[in-house]
C-alpha cells in the first residue's frame, strides 16, 4: 500500500513531537558555524573544507540512520521516489524540524544498461531535489567574498549525512548542492542521484 | 485572557524558540571532535613546515635542541615517555573546542540576557550562569555552588549532560580520559558567556568520576 505524502508528513510530525530531547536550534547553528570557521582557518582551502564537511556528514549519517530506523520503524522504501519523500518529510523533520520540498526527477531513457539484479523498482540515474526553505545550520550566517569565490558550500555536511545514511540502507548515491541562499542564489537545493543499489555484504571479520 | 490580535503580535515580536533534535547535536559534536583532530594536525604540520622553511632560508635561527618537556597540566600523560605526540594533538583539539565554545557562549548569552536587567555583582553573574545558562544548554541547574568570596567559584554538576553518555569499550579510565577532552567545549561556553557579560575569567573543568563534573571559575577582583 502506498503511503501518501500527507501520511509521511503526519509520521514526521509525530516523531518530532515524541522526541523528548530537544535543544535550542540557535545553539546548534552557533556550534556548526564556529566549527566551519575553525576548519577554514585550519585548512585554508575551501575545496578541502567542502570535502571535510562532507566526510564529517558521512560519519554522522551512518549513525543517524540507525537512530532514524529505530525511532520510525518504517519499512523498506519501495522505490527511489519514496526514499525522497521519507527523507524530506520524516527524516529532516524528526532531526532538524524542517520539511524541505521534494521534486522528483525523471528516469533516464530506457537505453540505459540492463538492470537485471535490481529488486526494487528504482532505476539508477533517477534523482530528487530537496529544496530547503529554511536551514537551521545557516542561521545568522553571512559568507565573506573569499568564501563565495572559493566555492564554499556552507551546509555541505547535509550532503554527507544523506550519502552516509543511504549507503547504510544499500543505496549508493551522489549528493550535491545545486544552489544556496548564502551564496546569493534564490533557494537552497540539494540533488540526490541514485548511482546503484549495493549488495548486502557481511562485515569484515564477522562470521 | 488577552485579545487574539495582541497575542498574535506578541508571537511575531518574540517567536517561540526553534528547536532541533538533541541527538543531532550529539552526533555533530562527536564528529566535530574527530574532524578537529584531523584539521589541527594539518594546521600544526603546516606551521611546522613554514618554520622549517624559514630556518632553511636562514630567516630565523634554528631552535635549540629541546629536551621533550613534560606537560605538567596534562593529567593524562602516561609514564612511558612518548607523550609529546598525543599530548600536543589533544592540546590542539582542546583549544579549538574551547574557542568554539567561547563563540557559542558569547552569542547565546546575548540572546538570553536580552530582557534581563543589569547584573548587580559577580555573584549575580555566577548565579545566572548556574541557573539560566545551564538550563538553556543542559536542561538542568547546577547542583552545587561554592565560593571563597574572593573571586573563585566552584560549580558542581552531578550529572553533567554532555558526559552522561560517554562510555568506552576500553573501560572506565579510558572513558574518563575522553570525557576530559569533551568538556572543553562546555568550559568554553561558560568562559565565552562570562566574557560577553564583561568578566574576563578562566574556567577550568575537572572530572574525577563520571558523570560528575566541576568547573572552577576565577573572576578578576575588580568589577
Amino acid at each position: 500500500m502506498a503511503t501518501t505524502s500527507k501520511q509521511y508528513k503526519a509520521i514526521g510530525e509525530d516523531l518530532w513531537k515524541s522526541r523528548t530531547d530537544k535543544i535550542n536550534s540557535e545553539l546548534f547553528s552557533l556550534t556548526y558555524g564556529a566549527l566551519v570557521v575553525q576548519l577554514i582557518q585550519d585548512y585554508e582551502d575551501y575545496a578541502v573544507v567542502n570535502k571535510q564537511l562532507e566526510k564529517m556528514g558521512y560519519n554522522i549519517g551512518t549513525r543517524l540512520i540507525e537512530d532514524f530506523l529505530a525511532r520510525s520503524s518504517l519499512g523498506r522504501c519501495s522505490d527511489f521516489r519514496e526514499v525522497g519523500e521519507v527523507a524530506a518529510k520524516v527524516g529532516f523533520k524528526s532531526f532538524l524540524n524542517i520539511t524541505p520540498t521534494v521534486t522528483h526527477s525523471g528516469v533516464p531513457p530506457p537505453s540505459a544498461r540492463p538492470t537485471s539484479t535490481v529488486q526494487q523498482s528504482g532505476v539508477p540515474g533517477s534523482s530528487f531535489i530537496l529544496t530547503l526553505d529554511e536551514n537551521p545550520l545557516a542561521e545568522f550566517v553571512e559568507l565573506p567574498d573569499e568564501a563565495l569565490e572559493g566555492g564554499l558550500w556552507f551546509s555541505n555536511v547535509l550532503c554527507g549525512v544523506l550519502r552516509g545514511a543511504l549507503e547504510m540502507v544499500q543505496m549508493q548515491v551522489q549528493v550535491e548542492f545545486l544552489s544556496d541562499v548564502l551564496r546569493g542564489d534564490e533557494s537552497t537545493e540539494i540533488r540526490v542521484t541514485l548511482l546503484k543499489y549495493l549488495e548486502e555484504e557481511v562485515p569484515v571479520g564477522d562470521d | 485572557m488577552q485579545a487574539a490580535p495582541v497575542s498574535a503580535l506578541g508571537t511575531l515580536a518574540d517567536p517561540p524558540a526553534r528547536m532541533v533534535d538533541g541527538a543531532a547535536m550529539d552526533y555533530l559534536l562527536i564528529e566535530a571532535v574527530n574532524a578537529l583532530r584531523v584539521s589541527s594536525a594539518v594546521a600544526s604540520a603546516r606551521a611546522k613546515k613554514i618554520e622549517r622553511d624559514m630556518v632553511e632560508a636562514g630567516l630565523v635561527p634554528p631552535p635549540p635542541p629541546t629536551a621533550k618537556q613534560q606537560n605538567p597540566r596534562d593529567s593524562t600523560s602516561s609514564t612511558s615517555g612518548k607523550i609529546s605526540g598525543p599530548a600536543d594533538e589533544d592540546e590542539g583539539v582542546r583549544s579549538r573546542l574551547e574557542a568554539i565554545g567561547m563563540h557559542i557562549g558569547g552569542n547565546f548569552v546575548e540572546r538570553l540576557c536580552r530582557d534581563r536587567p543589569l547584573f548587580s555583582d559577580s555573584l549575580d553573574v555566577i548565579k545566572f550562569v548556574c541557573k539560566d545558562l545551564w538550563v538553556s544548554c543542559w536542561d538542568k541547574q547546577v547542583d552545587n555552588l561554592r565560593t571563597n568570596h574572593r573571586g573563585v567559584y566552584v560549580l558542581q554538576d552531578n550529572a553533567f549532560k554532555p558526559i552522561t553518555r560517554i562510555s568506552s569499550w576500553e573501560g572506565r579510565q579510558e572513558a574518563l580520559k575522553r570525557a576530559k577532552l569533551y568538556v572543553a567545549l562546555p568550559a568554553g561556553i561558560i568562559r565565552g558567556a562570562l566574557s560577553r557579560i564583561g568578566f574576563q575569567g578562566t574556567v577550568v573543568p575537572e572530572i574525577t568520576t563520571l558523570p560528575q563534573c566541576t568547573f572552577q571559575i576565577k573572576l578578576p577582583k575588580n568589577i
